[in-house]
């Protein structure tokens, strides 16, 4: 049985309260995570709503070790049953070597399959990839390290966090600001928020980023860097999900405190996302197939 | 008997101890002092501490450093004077020379240990292992060689020529900053005139540089991208100053009456003032951020600087240029390790070419490590019988 601490989907639902408009949204809401919260572990959590925005999460997956291409197993038998099109990539993409071979050895082949059905990657870079991988092109960044783009209803916000300049805090503000897009979800390296005992929080970024996030409603926020995952309860009227250990793991690592809500230390992981009109779905699967966390965040109400 | 013993003992460290000015002296506590309270600040309340540091940073670093980096410069204007240990500047070419080996070899080092620590974006942070403090360089020269040995403007001329290549560097490369140098060098080469005019005009109060030239000149490096803590740089060479060099980190007396000594005693408590805060606001770094890529640049600095200065050194002698009396090559090594503390220069080059993030937590913790060199010059030179560790010749 995996590790798993915290609460389940209900306790998010109640969280996340939505505009007065829709008062009977949170019923439906809370309904449905009573669902997924039965079924987990035995099916998919994840409502496959046609035409919903389906995406996988990955972090610290680059190793070219046994654990990452066990993991894209599970990956590549999750998109038979869940056919997302969209990997969003936390960071540490590569680790040690970086040559052409080794994007062979530590991406191509792992994920050979998901690249052969067609599913996107979209790569935020952490501080052991190199500088260059941005132009690499199944990376997708467009020789970027800051970049945006938007899927469905959902706009995505790929931020360099290991080097936070003014020129990117700039771009992230406008870009947040032009953002029409029902929801907002930046995604990069360090975690603002994170409970793991080898990284913890960035605060440095935390103090930086956070007021952007706060003003302009950004509704969730996937991260990588600590070799866990780890669910955060709302800081701030925000989600956060670190999930750095798609090839990694600092097994045991987790140092669970007031506001953790959910973590999985004992294996390799990665997370499975359906975006179905205000309601984001998410599951976590570990190295071994099993569903270690699931739940449904419905989007938080922005003034 | 005990008294005596214990008053010769005093008189010894007094001996060894090197009376610097209060400057220097204040130098070699305040920064380290305020790094010491931004780490286990940013350790134990990180929230506030970056907040803190984020909304003093400017200030500090844009605005009060200039006083600072002023002061430094003005202790070079000096060295140029009869008396100092710039003039004649044929004086300077074989620590000029040897710098290149000194920046060079912990550069490549750096550049290459990052890949196999598995954080090659650190590499960027390359120019951070040019810097060498001047004040610790001098303070450890002192303890080392005594005050009149030829190793003192040695170390003197390598620290400084080491710190200029390293602030031409970041001021052409910086991989996040945009440059706007045509427009910003107009700038500044009109501020240099108008102080160039001043000194023509035979002016004595310092003000009229520092409001004048000294403002457009730091309007002209913040346009343009350099770093405007540098403001002062280029304007305090035209302040009138006396005509020989008092010494190195020596005080001006307070009856002094030239320009240069007057922004000296007007200038040198808001710049220690300055030096405390900028260990404060910058030296502040979670332990958690810190990865095995964090000992590239004080690995670089500790190994490259004593191997650098032996190839520079090497050139110099093979280009034909003699080695100063009284410095031999073993003596040169202990040198090396006495350039290879950053600290006030690194954090200055690091807080200047890198953003808030990883890499510059990693760098900034590298530099501060890199102050083992001190400890290591002692050992070493005892280890090499170097300096006042030389074996004494039997009478």
């Amino acid at each position: 049985m995996p590790r798993t601490r915290g609460s389940g989907g209900p306790d998010i639902i109640f969280r996340s309260m939505p505009s007065p408009r829709r008062r009977t949204a949170p019923l439906v809401a809370f309904l449905a995570a009573i669902a997924v919260t039965v079924v987990a572990g035995q099916a998919t959590p994840l409502p496959n709503k046609p035409g919903s925005l389906k995406f996988a999460a990955i972090g610290d997956n680059g190793t070219g070790d046994t654990p990452q291409y066990d993991v894209a197993r599970q990956m590549v038998t999750a998109h038979a049953t869940f056919g997302f099109d969209l990997v969003i990539m936390l960071g540490d993409n590569m680790y040690g070597g970086q040559s052409p071979q080794d994007f062979v050895q530590k991406f191509e082949k792992p994920y050979a399959e998901l690249l052969a059905a067609g599913v996107k990657f979209q790569a935020s870079l952490g501080n052991h990839d190199r500088p260059e991988n941005v132009s690499y092109k199944f990376y997708n960044m467009g020789g970027q390290r800051y970049y945006t783009y938007a899927r469905n209803n959902v706009r995505f916000f790929v931020i360099d966090s290991t080097q936070v300049d003014p020129k990117q805090l700039e771009w992230l503000e406008g870009a947040l600001r032009d953002a029409k897009e029902d929801w907002k979800i930046p995604y990069f390296h360090h975690p603002l928020y994170s409970d793991a005992a080898r990284h913890g929080s960035s605060v440095d970024l935390r103090v930086l980023l956070e007021p952007l996030f706060t003003k302009y409603g950004v509704n969730v926020v996937f991260s990588g860097h600590d070799h866990v995952y780890e669910r955060i309860k709302p800081q701030k009227g925000i989600y956060y999900f670190v999930s750095g250990s798609a090839g990694q793991l600092r097994k045991g690592n987790m140092r669970p405190d007031d506001e953790t809500a959910a973590y999985f230390d004992q294996d390799q992981s990665f997370m499975l996302v359906e975006v179905a009109g205000d309601d984001m779905f998410f599951q976590v699967i570990s190295r071994t197939g099993k569903t270690v966390d699931s739940g449904v965040i419905h989007r938080q109400a922005k003034g | 008997m005990a008294d005596e013993t214990t008053g010769r003992r005093r008189r010894m460290w007094g001996a060894a101890v090197p009376r610097l000015s209060l400057f220097a002296v204040e130098h070699l506590l305040l920064l380290p002092l305020g790094a010491v309270i931004a780490l286990v600040w940013a350790n134990t309340g990180p929230e506030s501490y970056f907040r803190f540091s984020y909304t003093a940073a400017f200030v500090v670093n844009d605005v009060a450093m200039v006083f600072f980096f002023g002061l430094m410069t003005k202790e070079v204007v000096q060295a140029t004077a009869p008396g100092g240990v710039l003039h004649p500047w044929r004086r300077a070419l074989l620590p000029v020379i040897a710098s290149i080996g000194v920046t060079l070899v912990p550069t490549l080092i750096h550049t290459y240990l990052v890949a196999p620590l598995d954080e090659p974006m650190l590499a960027s942070a390359w120019p951070v292992t040019f810097a060498t403090d001047v004040a610790v360089a001098y303070f450890t020269a002192r303890l080392v060689f005594g005050k009149h040995h030829s190793a003192i403007p040695f170390v003197i001329l390598l620290a400084i020529s080491c710190d200029a290549i390293g602030f031409v560097v970041i001021g052409i490369y910086n991989p996040t900053h945009d440059r706007h140098l045509a427009v910003g060098l107009l700038i500044l080469a009109a501020a240099m005139s108008v102080a160039s005019g001043l000194r023509r005009a035979r002016l004595k109060s310092f003000w009229p540089y520092v409001l004048g030239p000294g403002a457009i000149s730091w309007f002209a490096h913040y346009w343009s991208g350099l770093h405007p803590a540098l403001a002062l740089v280029p304007i305090i060479p035209f302040l009138p100053h006396a005509a020989r060099d008092p010494g190195f980190f020596v005080d001006a007396s307070p009856g002094s009456r030239d320009t240069l000594s007057r922004f000296e005693l007007y200038f040198r408590y808001p710049a220690q003032m300055a030096l405390f805060f900028f260990g404060l606001v910058n030296a502040g770094v979670q332990f958690g951020a810190l990865e095995e890529g964090t000992w590239a640049l004080p690995v670089a600095v500790l190994v490259g600087k004593p191997v650098g200065i032996l190839f520079g050194a090497g050139l110099a002698v093979v280009a034909g240029l003699h080695l100063p009396q009284r410095i031999g090559w073993r003596d040169l090594v202990t040198i090396g390790f006495m350039a290879a503390v950053g600290f006030s220069v690194g954090l200055f080059f690091s807080t200047a070419l890198l953003p808030p993030g990883q890499l510059r937590s990693e760098i900034n913790m590298g530099v501060m490590l890199s102050l083992v060199g001190l400890p290591l010059a002692l050992m070493v030179s005892w280890a090499l019988g170097v300096g006042r560790f030389a074996p004494k010749p039997v009478p």
